[in-house]
């Protein structure tokens, strides 16, 4: 597949497969293609089974389907094998939690929005752990997760907390769905998103209401001495941590402190503090557990195809008034999201989110 | 040749930065070698990033190169692990 390898996201195939350079297009198209063929064939193994007999329908299967591998600290994935779906725990403590982490976050997405894993299709769930030596990140590559094992001084291992499970393989759910531009405003909201449902994840697997939920983003990741509780707070943007070796968190809550500049993707790490507080002021507000009415209003923003790609933090607050009174009416919901996105200093776009969805390739049909 | 190095992005979002000068360095020479090579080979066209993986900027004798998570050639990554001392 020559420069183009399989981890390139699809809608950046799509991108590329345009290209005006002709050997650029040409490695693009052959890519999707084999993409496409590939999705076939899971479509086809999900409708006919593995025994070949006929099933009634291709709906996809109520479990996950988890594979981790081991990197072996080195930088090429998946690694080998180590433990597949259905199979006892191993001597490996990283390998566990990533598998539990993706089952929790696949029973999340299923029990609170009947969303099958990723793609809405029962994709299967891959992690690789131990990536690279003393690796202080985790990351979504447009197919699987990749977890390090951090420095053991700054950082632990990046398995520990379930929200950063869920944070990346929200990642993969926004890329077969509302597939925000991952800059500026709209890069913002994919971060905000990915916080969101990560913390939904640890909250739906500890039943907790909102108002017991620590709205932390990272919690058990810092390691002993560090002084800090997290790496992001959702209650209390900019308090996470405050440390020589990593500074001080630097989240605005409201767009008073919005951040413009070029490192990190225009701060969407840092910005994403502003649609994190708008949930946690919604989801407070309207008590009870938050992935039931603010988490369902923010996966019919995500997921409803009428968001932009390249929305911005007005659009994305107009989309969810729309799904609040879509799906609730005119009652408290509605006035929750509204004050809340009045408190972080977010005016609604006047016309609700238009255009056309930029959905990726092959997976435009989304489930009602 | 200095040649520096600052790491913006990741799932932490902890900015990095440091910088060597190759004259002074008890390994300059392989550094500069590593500059070299790493500036050489461009970055994945239209830059298929990760979310949450990292962003480098390297520059070195005057020239700039931005690259990204997990597309990195081995010398690229060697260069920034041995510059920024982690996480490449
Ligand atoms: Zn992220």
């Amino acid at each position: 597949m020559g420069v183009f390898c399989s981890i390139v996201p699809p809608h950046v195939l799509d991108r590329l497969a345009r290209s005006s350079d002709p050997s650029v297009s040409a490695a693009a198209r052959r890519t999707l293609e084999h993409d496409a063929r590939q999705r076939t064939r899971r479509r086809l193994a999900t409708a006919i089974g593995p025994s070949g007999a006929t099933a009634v329908s291709a709906r996809p299967a109520d479990q996950p389907d988890r594979t981790v591998y081991d990197a072996r600290h080195q930088d090429t994935l998946p690694g080998r094998r180590l433990r597949a779906e259905g199979t006892p725990p191993i001597a490996d403590t990283s390998a566990n939690r990533a598998y539990d982490g993706l089952g929790a976050t696949f029973e999340t997405y299923l029990r609170a929005y009947g969303r099958h894993s990723v793609d809405g299709r029962g994709l299967p769930l891959t992690a690789s752990v131990h990536y690279q030596e003393d690796y202080n990140n985790a990351f979504w590559n447009g197919e699987q997760m990749v977890f390090g094992d951090g420095d053991g001084r700054v950082f632990l291992d990046f398995t520990i907390p379930v929200d950063v499970i869920g944070h990346e393989l929200t990642h993969g759910v926004t890329q077969y769905t509302a597939n925000l531009d991952y800059q500026g405003q709209s890069g913002a909201l994919n971060e905000s998103v990915s916080d969101v449902f990560g913390s939904l994840v640890k909250q739906y697997s500890l039943g907790q209401t909102a108002a017991q939920a620590d709205w932390l983003i990272g919690a058990g990741l810092l390691a002993p001495g560090i002084h800090g509780k997290a790496l992001r707070s959702m209650a209390a943007p900019g308090t996470a941590y405050d440390d020589p070796h990593l500074g001080k968190d630097p989240q605005p809550a409201t767009m008073d402190g919005y951040v413009s500049g070029s490192a990190d993707e225009g701060g969407v790490h840092i910005n994403s503090g502003i649609p994190n507080h708008a949930f946690y002021l919604v989801a407070t507000a309207l008590g009870g557990h938050a992935w039931e009415q603010a988490g369902q209003i923010w996966y019919d923003v995500l997921t409803g195809g009428s968001l932009r790609a390249d929305a911005d933090f007005a659009h994305f607050a107009a989309a969810t008034e729309a799904a609040a009174r879509a799906r609730y009416g005119e009652g408290a919901q509605l006035q929750a999201v509204r004050a809340a996105w009045s408190t972080v200093g977010v005016a609604p776009a006047a016309a609700p989110a238009s255009g056309l969805p930029r959905q990726n390739p092959g997976e435009q049909t989304q489930e009602a | 040749m200095r040649i520096e190095v600052v790491r913006s992005g990741g799932f932490t979002a902890v900015p990095r930065q440091a910088a060597v000068e190759t004259a002074d360095h008890p390994e300059g020479a392989r550094l500069a070698a590593l500059a070299e090579a790493a500036l050489a080979s461009p970055a994945a066209p239209d830059a298929p990033a990760a979310p949450d993986g990292f962003r480098y900027t390297v520059t070195a004798g005057g020239r700039t190169l931005h690259c990204a998570e997990p597309h990195l050639t081995p010398q690229q990554r060697e260069l920034i692990h041995r510059v920024l001392g982690e996480g490449a």
